[in-house]
């Protein structure tokens, strides 16, 4: 390092500890809402519609159990909710809360028939609907598909965000290793299993870029001169937005152990979800029974869900109205990249518009089997590793 | 040729694994007698659990010193060529970036390979015994002697909790359904 280098470095490292000394006041989920549903941990949390005649078919978006669900809604110009409440849609979300002692017996089977079900009830009693559109991201995406295929006549659209399926396959690290993980020695001894432990592995993914080089950036990202008041102000917005991503990553909720050991050992080890083979309360979910318009998303550098898990969703369905969008972005950039606001949610609002419409839908287009094959598979955007 | 660290470190580990194995291994492992045979036996089964742990533990950390060294080696090829043979390079960042870059690519041939995998879920799983271990003995010795609840019995209570709500909330639903078939078929004469 020669010595301009190094004082500038060190110069940029003294303004970011500056600013992060005067302790920036940063919020997370900003976006006005209201909670319409408890149940234990879980709230129905509804988004206060922006345009005064919202489509008739309200979405509800459902999370993962592994982080939190504001990472759709974490800054007011990167807000997944935002941007689909000015599409005019009703939005709702699952939150499902910190688990604590008594949650370590609920099984997947208590969230998606339990939980889901009931927020979903909730929403059609309150809209005054029979069907809703599910949209599920990651883990949420996964319970939303088993939902939809066990309660089809309560869904009409549904959406799939970054959503493994597919269990078998070893382009994500998750997928190496959660076969090899015993995971009964784990539920039995936590109960609650530790947010903490999970996010271990996560960072284990890509230790040196998560673990060093993200925070390296951060020094980079902080670039004016002292006195120059206008970057000092971008300065700061650079440093809270970066503390409201790794507030985010951190806000890592224990796990209910009885649910996380069903979805190691039935999705990840066993991979029965995409075989019509997992059963939750007796019940077999068969993904045929899926016939509703489907549209499944990904992020082409999806380190933690491949494309792999996610594509063979639309050939495990029915619906003859099924369409898949690539994003060149990674699992995290699909929400809060530039990308995300630019191309994925209209795109996603493009797709659900026509088919939020109860009273038109019969003039909802068919769609031709050229046409069909033609659309499956969208590419979107150009190159860009956005992680 | 030269051994590496790390080749030395397993050669030493295993020295130690088989003295172990060979003395002390085998005293603990020798059946107990008398009155407090039962408590004995469970406290020398912690030797063996810490054992494996341990042996797990030093595995990946072998693991873990070859794979920092073939990045170092990977780092030391790469600034040679990359910035013009200059193995000391003047620019920070560039050193930096390629650093990362190297470490990074290194680590993630290591992290996706199968041996990795069993590895570490073997770890894993010896520690989740060792911390069960240690939580039974603080129960068997010292919460329970001292009239203390312990985690079991909270356990316990939980599930029962766990049931009695999931029976209130099928209840509670049934009787709505019900009171709703009521209240239309009673409201029906008066359409």
């Amino acid at each position: 390092m020669n010595k301009l280098e190094s004082i500038e470095f060190f110069e940029k490292f003294k303004h970011g500890t500056e600013l992060f000394l005067q302790s920036p006041d940063f919020s997370v989920g900003t976006t006005p809402a209201e909670i319409v549903y408890t149940e234990d941990k879980m709230k129905l949390i509804h988004y206060i519609p922006t345009v005064k005649k919202p489509y008739p078919v309200p979405i509800l978006v459902v999370y993962a159990l592994v982080n939190r669900y504001y990472i759709l809604d974490l800054q007011p110009d990167k807000s997944v909710m935002k941007k689909l409440l000015d599409n005019g849609f009703d939005v709702y979300i699952i939150d499902w809360g910190y688990p604590s002692g008594i949650s370590k017996y609920l099984t997947i089977d208590d969230h998606v028939n339990g939980y889901i079900n009931n927020a979903v009830d909730k929403i059609r009693e309150r809209s005054g609907v029979d069907k809703i559109t599910l949209l599920g991201v990651c883990q949420g995406g996964t319970f939303s598909v088993m939902y939809a295929a066990l309660n089809p006549e309560k869904v009409k659209n549904l959406i799939t965000l970054v959503t493994p399926v597919n269990f078998d396959t070893d382009k994500g690290l998750l997928h190496i290793w959660a076969k090899s993980l015993d995971v009964d020695k784990i539920v039995d001894y936590y109960g609650i299993v530790p947010g903490d432990i999970l996010n271990a592995g996560f960072l284990l993914t890509d230790p040196f870029r998560l673990m060093i080089d993200k925070y390296v950036g951060l020094i980079d990202r902080i670039e004016c001169e002292p006195n120059d008041t206008a970057c000092q102000s971008r300065n700061e917005e650079t440093v809270k937005n970066f503390l409201r991503m790794e507030k985010w990553i951190f806000d890592s909720p224990d796990q209910p152990g009885e649910t996380l050991r069903q979805f190691v050992k039935d999705c990840y080890q066993n991979n029965l979800l995409i075989k019509n083979k997992m059963v939750l309360d007796g019940k077999k979910i068969n993904l045929k029974k899926i016939s509703m318009p489907l549209l499944n998303v990904m992020a082409e550098f999806d380190h933690l869900v491949p494309n792999d898990a996610s594509k063979p969703l639309n050939d495990a369905v029915s619906s003859s109205d099924e369409e898949t969008l690539v994003f060149h972005t990674g699992h995290i950039g699909i929400f809060v990249g530039s990308k995300s606001q630019r191309e994925v949610c209209p795109k996603i609002a493009e797709w659900l518009k026509p088919r939020s419409l109860f009273a038109e839908a019969g003039k909802e287009k068919p769609v031709s089997a050229k046409s069909r094959e033609q659309k499956r598979t969208t590419t979107q955007g150009e190159h860009n590793n956005e992680t | 040729m030269e051994k590496s660290g790390s080749e030395n470190t397993q050669e030493f580990f295993n020295l130690w694994l088989k003295i172990y194995e060979d003395t002390f291994g085998k005293l603990v492992a020798m059946p107990t007698l008398g009155p407090t045979r039962e408590k004995s036996e469970k406290m020398m089964k912690g030797f063996s659990t810490f054992v494996n742990l341990y042996t797990a533990w030093m595995k990946s950390n072998i693991n873990s010193q070859s794979v920092f060294m073939e990045a170092m080696h990977n780092m030391s090829e790469k600034t040679t060529t990359e910035m013009d043979g200059e193995n000391s390079p003047e620019k920070y960042r560039d050193f930096y970036r390629i650093w990362i870059e190297t470490y990074s690519e290194t680590f993630k041939e290591f992290l996706k390979s199968d041996n990795y995998a069993s590895d570490n879920g073997k770890l894993m799983s010896y520690f989740m015994d060792f911390q069960k271990y240690t939580r039974d003995i603080l129960e068997e010795n010292y919460l329970k002697p001292m009239n203390l609840p312990t985690r079991t019995e909270i356990d316990e209570i939980n599930k029962e909790l766990y049931s009695l709500k999931k029976i209130v909330k099928e209840l509670t639903k049934q009787i709505k359904e019900t009171s709703e078939k009521t209240n239309t078929s009673v409201e029906k004469p008066h359409e």
